[in-house]
């Protein structure tokens, strides 16, 4: 009975350890990542810079939706990233969220626009309603639908790790 | 006439604090509402209902919340709304389900375990 308590002892911590040690080194371990198929809610936002309406349908077949604002720090540094993406072919549509259209109109020709246009959701009620928690935030839309919803600052490891296998697979932007 | 300024400022200054109204057509609406609230965990926070926050999105989230009551959503229906986009942990009750079922019933598994083990060792001892 004592050398039972004993091994126990010895091995309770060392698998502990090798379950924690499995979990934290995983390499598709990124919290930020969400990888459910959900369809893009219903939405009808005017534009940043137009005051037209866009509906569902404007949206194109293959996409990334970045959630940004002006008072957003993180989108600054993320801004760059967004820029080198552009310039190599992947359309990226901006939700301005919870902005002022003059200090994001602004912040665009201040530092660039990456985006090919930018819906203005002043309130957050299309961003509530995919469960945007504070920006910036990312998802990959494929045909109306998200593949992957990314919170948080996007950079080339993350583009790596966690959007391209799925852009592979689904043979995006090509 | 200076007080008097300054009274209003003190009489004014409540009404320019109050974020944002809910309006509901019963009260039994407005009780549901404030208990829902407590119910729903803060997307953005570490831990804290939406009642408790005033983050952009419980704002948001408590804004939905009223809304949807007012077009008659269950309490279940708007638990699922939040459960779908914020995942299962926005709910500060987890439910009962077959990837819970640890969750709930494990803290009496290992008591029983530990139970089991004292009677099984003061036999051999």
């Amino acid at each position: 009975m004592n050398n039972l308590f004993r091994f126990f002892i010895l091995i309770i911590p060392i698998v502990g350890i090798l379950f924690f040690y499995n979990i934290l080194t995983e390499d598709k371990f990124y919290p930020g990542a969400n990888f459910k198929n959900i369809n893009v809610p219903e939405f009808k936002l005017t534009g940043l810079q137009s005051e037209s309406m866009f509906v569902n349908k404007d949206l194109d077949n293959e996409m990334l939706l970045n959630v940004w604002a002006s008072w957003c720090i993180t989108c600054r540094i993320e801004h760059g990233f967004l820029m080198k993406l552009q310039s190599e072919g992947v359309l990226v549509t901006g939700l301005n969220y919870k902005d002022e259209a003059t200090d994001a109109i602004n912040w665009l020709n201040l530092y660039g626009n990456p985006y090919n246009y930018n819906l203005h959701d002043r309130k957050g009620s299309l961003a509530l309603d995919m469960g945007v928690t504070g920006a910036p935030e990312t998802f990959l839309i494929k045909n109306g639908v998200v593949l992957v919803h990314y919170s948080g600052e996007v950079n080339q490891t993350i583009w790596d790790k966690v959007f391209i296998p799925i852009i592979t697979e689904n043979e995006m932007f090509k | 006439m200076k007080k008097i300024i300054l009274l209003n400022f003190l009489f004014l200054s409540s009404v320019s604090f109050t974020s944002e109204v809910y309006i509901f057509e019963s009260n039994v609406d407005e009780q549901r509402f404030y208990k829902l609230i407590h119910e729903v965990r803060c997307p953005k926070c570490t831990s804290g209902s939406i009642a408790s926050s005033n983050a952009p999105v419980s704002e948001d989230l408590k804004i939905k919340i009223a809304e949807l009551i007012n077009e008659g959503y269950s309490d279940k229906e708007i638990k699922d709304y939040a459960k779908a986009r914020f995942g299962n942990e926005v709910l500060y009750d987890p439910e009962i389900n077959r990837s819970t079922y640890f969750l709930w019933f494990g803290p009496f598994f290992f008591l029983a375990v530990v139970l089991l083990g004292f009677t099984f060792r003061r036999k051999i001892g």
